[in-house]
């Protein structure tokens, strides 16, 4: 008897914890027939709980969404300094902003679409015909999560915190013109003006990314202190938005839970948000985001390790979505001003005596858009965007030739650094590049730096040759040169001071005309490759792992998922 | 009843004559922590437009402008209020990220110690009254191979065998399976906590939660334990008095627990006591691996990001931790062997 009742404990247990189907009704049934009337009552009680507890499960388990991650959400207001790329993606779902970006396909691969923008507080918009003002008329239906009515009101207070509170929006915004709080006005309840001092065409694209989220001025107001007249420690650890999810538990470091707001209706389908609720848990060991997500445990992860990305593409069991990040690039970089990468003929020799096809296979297993190899006719970048594809490839001879002119036919001593966080890919690079590099007689001591250190080397312009990635929101060739190729500042990793490019640059941020700015993003190519300022070397792809039952994944401009965008088929 | 209340009073003066050390831990790790390379106003200013202005924002929030003594004494005048900062990371105090962590890696380095003296102790026993026979190179064996393999190898094998291949274990994220309603909070130690509140399959889960990872650990510690065990109970096997107890003709229960092992635990306790403080430090791959919310992967992930505030917290937790656990192996001497006293 004994021995029975334990094995139907056991049995049980395994019903209760470990299989949330309906077969457990029929098994516990067929062995209740010789137990005692004690041991009867107990099975009895189990099974209720049995009975009860997997139906309920299965079903909640089917319209929630869990999302695993090795990151971590920090703070629910995006704008605070700090915040990470997670609490960029949640605040997409529980704030709304007044525009969204489109989507398109890229090689059969849906990724965000910087041309289309559409409403999304804004049920639409205008913008005059001289490009100085746009006018968003507001969604009459739409509510802020407690319920009272989103008006130009908040936008205005929104937006007018955006510029002026010391926090991440304002240097977002001011690449789009967004200066001053005299350029929003409001005009009526439900129709809300700004005003450009130029046609600038990041202006609405600006609107669309992570920072300015509406808020609900009158909640946030009523936590705001002296000290902190833009409620800013309040927003940090409660949302006061309108948007698709309603942050339920907020655990930084370990867990989101969020349920869908039925009243959102700014999809496109005019309707609430697919999943009833989302999951955000934080999960540090990648191994173990892989068994969760190929157990059927998780739904969807984005930051597996290249490997198990393979292996578990190869099992075929799972969805895996891998776009190539091109809004991204990584570089491989060197500092113009520390010699001897001073010398531009130095630089060239480093760009041709890269292995790049067993960098890449080594450190992404292939996964991503390379962006060496090309071959460019007569010389000249056949296209203005950026970043494309450059003519460089692994040719030692004319490294070594590029030494000699540099007045060092035998090389020199270096350090090659790179950080912690990117360890999983940048060490192979760099033991490539050390042994490929010898060959040309240039010694590589390689420097692995904490990631906080490396930040502050980098702001400090003191490493000389490096591995960096850069990440654009709004992808367009002037931008990208404008932020990562002028001024003293940390983006500039090459610390390049270049006249002529800046020059054009500049010019062309304000270019209306297609064909012009496709001249200037082709000078500006041209100027890149002649001056080899740093190498880019490859975008690389995130790979989006999920269950096969979830659709509608996106690749975002913010690297993360926009929970809205999902739903299980 | 004299005798408790004189302990206690000696246990006071200890701890509070162990002030000092705290003292100066919380003044090193300060200075530590600054002299370190990296700058956390620098890597916190990392949006894709942050430039020097962002930077100057943070440093200003952070107290980082201020000259470094100015500094040192706000922040030990916080610390005296009982606040031990703000950290930039999860962008909450450190003190109630640490009140909410700590729980988790207590009772998870509880349960671990637990399992590692329950199966170490009879282990080093058996070896010590059969030395050099199978049963004591059995012992050595396992014990090698806890120690050798690192944490969080066989943390992942146990992963990989008993969630992924088997099923028998719930997936290893954290204290509590996800769709488990927690329960009301009232000592944080969830085994505890769901206990109080009667809900049994509530506790069943959280249980199934931590004997993974507390097994992880254990496998690690088993090996010192098992062989201090030993080492001390062969000695006190060969004593005189289990010799006399022996011919006397005393039964061999009473003669290997009573009079042999009670006089070996002296230095088991001790270890124990330091393996404690160890692993609830150093248990940071376990945490990583089965993502439990403890303090030590909170302070690794600070540290790498030059968060200063919760790695300073942290290293005052940790001190504070050490000097009440050698505190309690001082009071548990006097329990093994009433000739020793807190001193």
């Amino acid at each position: 008897m004994a021995r029975d009742l334990l094995l139907r404990v056991h049995q049980m247990s395994r019903q209760v914890f470990l299989v949330p189907d309906f077969e457990t009704n029929e098994g516990t049934g067929a062995m209740s027939f010789e137990m005692s009337k004690r041991s009867l009552f107990a099975a009895a009680a189990l099974l209720a709980v049995t009975l009860a507890a997997p139906s309920a499960h299965a079903q909640s388990r089917a319209e929630t969404l869990r999302y695993v991650t090795g990151a971590t959400v920090n703070t629910l207001d995006p704008n605070i300094p700090g915040s990470t790329r997670e609490a960029f993606a949640l605040s997409m779902s529980s704030y709304d902003r007044l525009v969204s970006f489109g989507r398109k396909q890229l090689n059969g691969k849906w990724v965000f679409d910087l041309d289309t923008i559409t409403g999304e507080l804004a049920e639409s918009y205008a913008v005059s015909a001289d490009g100085l003002k746009i006018t968003f008329k507001l969604r009459p239906d739409a509510k802020f999560q407690d319920g009272s009515p989103v008006t130009a009101e908040d936008v205005k207070w929104s937006l007018d915190r955006c510029v002026s509170a010391p926090i991440l929006g304002k240097a977002q915004l001011l690449t789009g013109s967004l200066t001053s709080p005299d350029q929003f006005k409001v005009i009526d309840p439900l129709t809300f003006e700004v005003t450009l001092p130029k046609p600038d065409k990041l202006a609405l694209p600006n609107l669309a990314t992570v920072y300015p989220i509406i808020i609900n001025s009158k909640l946030a107001k009523s936590h705001a202190t002296a000290d902190d007249p833009w409620a800013l420690n309040w927003t940090k650890e409660n949302a006061a938005g309108s948007g698709a999810y309603i942050v339920e538990t907020f655990k930084p470091g370990e867990q989101v839970i969020a349920k869908r707001n039925e009243a959102w209706n700014r999809g496109t389908p005019d309707k609430p948000a697919a999943f009833k609720r989302l999951i955000i848990q934080s999960v540090p060991e990648p191994a173990t985001r892989a068994n969760l997500v190929e157990r059927g445990d998780a739904d969807l992860v984005i930051d597996l390790q290249a490997s198990d990305v393979q292996s578990l593409e190869g099992k075929g069991k799972l969805k895996v979505i891998s776009t190539p990040q091109y809004n991204a690039v990584t570089f491989i970089s060197m500092n113009n001003t520390i010699p001897p990468f001073d010398n531009v003929n130095v630089r060239r020799a480093i760009a041709y005596a890269l292995p790049y096809d067993d960098m890449f296979k080594a450190a992404l297993f292939g996964r991503g858009a390379p962006l060496y190899g090309a071959t460019w006719a007569d010389g000249k970048p056949p296209s203005g965007g950026y970043p494309i594809p450059q003519p460089i490839k692994l040719d030692l001879e004319k490294a070594k030739s590029y030494l000699k002119d540099a007045g060092m036919p035998d090389g020199f001593s270096t350090t090659f650094s790179f950080n912690v966080g990117q360890a999983a890919t940048a060490e192979p690079m760099a033991a490539l590049v050390k042994e490929s590099l010898a060959k040309i007689g240039i010694k590589v001591d390689i420097q692995k730096l904490p990631d906080a250190q490396m930040s502050t080397a980098i702001n400090e312009k003191k490493l000389p040759f490096f591995i960096e990635g850069i990440v654009a929101w709004l992808p367009s060739t002037d931008y990208f040169y404008r932020n990562f190729y002028t001024g003293k500042q940390r983006w500039n990793y090459s610390s390049t001071d270049n006249a002529e490019l800046e020059k054009i640059a500049q010019e062309a941020r304000f270019e209306a005309d297609k064909a012009k700015y496709e001249a200037q993003g082709k000078a500006l190519n041209a100027i890149h490759f002649d001056q080899m300022f740093q190498i880019p070397i490859w975008q690389a792809a995130q790979d989006a792992v999920m269950q096969p039952t979830v659709d509608g994944y996106v690749y975002q401009f913010t690297r993360q998922v926009d929970y809205r965008n999902l739903s299980r088929k | 009843m004299n005798t408790i209340g004189a302990t206690l009073l000696r246990a006071g003066r200890r701890f509070v004559s162990s002030l000092p050390a705290l003292f100066g831990v919380l003044v090193f790790t300060f200075l530590l922590m600054r002299v370190l390379p990296g700058d956390p106003a620098v890597f916190f200013a990392s949006g894709p437009n942050a430039g020097k202005e962002e930077i100057e924002v943070i440093r200003r929030q952070l107290g980082l402008d201020k000259p470094l003594p100015n500094q040192l004494v706000i922040y030990l005048a916080d610390v005296g209020r009982g606040n031990l900062g703000r950290s930039m990371m999860t962008g909450q105090a450190v003190a109630k990220d640490l009140r909410e962590r700590l729980p988790a890696s207590l009772e998870l380095t509880l349960t671990a110690l637990l399992i590692a003296l329950v199966s170490a102790v009879p282990l080093g026993v058996i070896a010590a009254l059969r030395p050099g026979s199978l049963v004591d190179h059995g012992v050595r064996l396992f014990c090698s191979l806890g120690v050798c393999v690192p944490t969080f190898v066989s943390g992942l094998l146990l992963i990989y065998v008993f969630y992924y291949l088997l099923g028998f274990a719930p997936d290893p994220t954290g204290r509590i399976d996800i769709f488990t309603t927690m329960p009301p909070q009232r000592t944080s130690f969830l085994i505890i906590d769901f206990l109080l509140a009667g809900d049994f399959e509530g506790w069943s889960a959280a249980a199934r939660q931590l004997m993974l990872p507390a097994f992880t650990m254990a496998l690690f510690v088993i090996a010192p334990l098992a062989r201090i065990t030993r080492a001390s109970m062969l000695v006190s096997l060969g004593s005189d008095f289990v010799r006399t107890a022996r011919s006397v003709g005393l039964s061999w229960w009473r003669i290997v627990v009573t009079y042999a092992l009670r006089n070996a635990i002296l230095p088991v306790i001790t270890i124990a006591g330091i393996v404690f403080s160890t692993m609830l430090g150093a248990n940071v791959l376990v945490e990583k691996v089965f993502s439990w919310p403890g303090v030590a992967s909170y302070a690794l992930d600070a540290l790498l990001v030059s968060d200063y505030a919760p790695v300073q917290g942290f290293v005052l937790l940790m001190a504070t931790i050490f000097v009440i656990v050698n505190l309690l192996v001082d009071l548990l001497y006097g329990i093994a062997d009433p000739r020793a006293t807190v001193a």
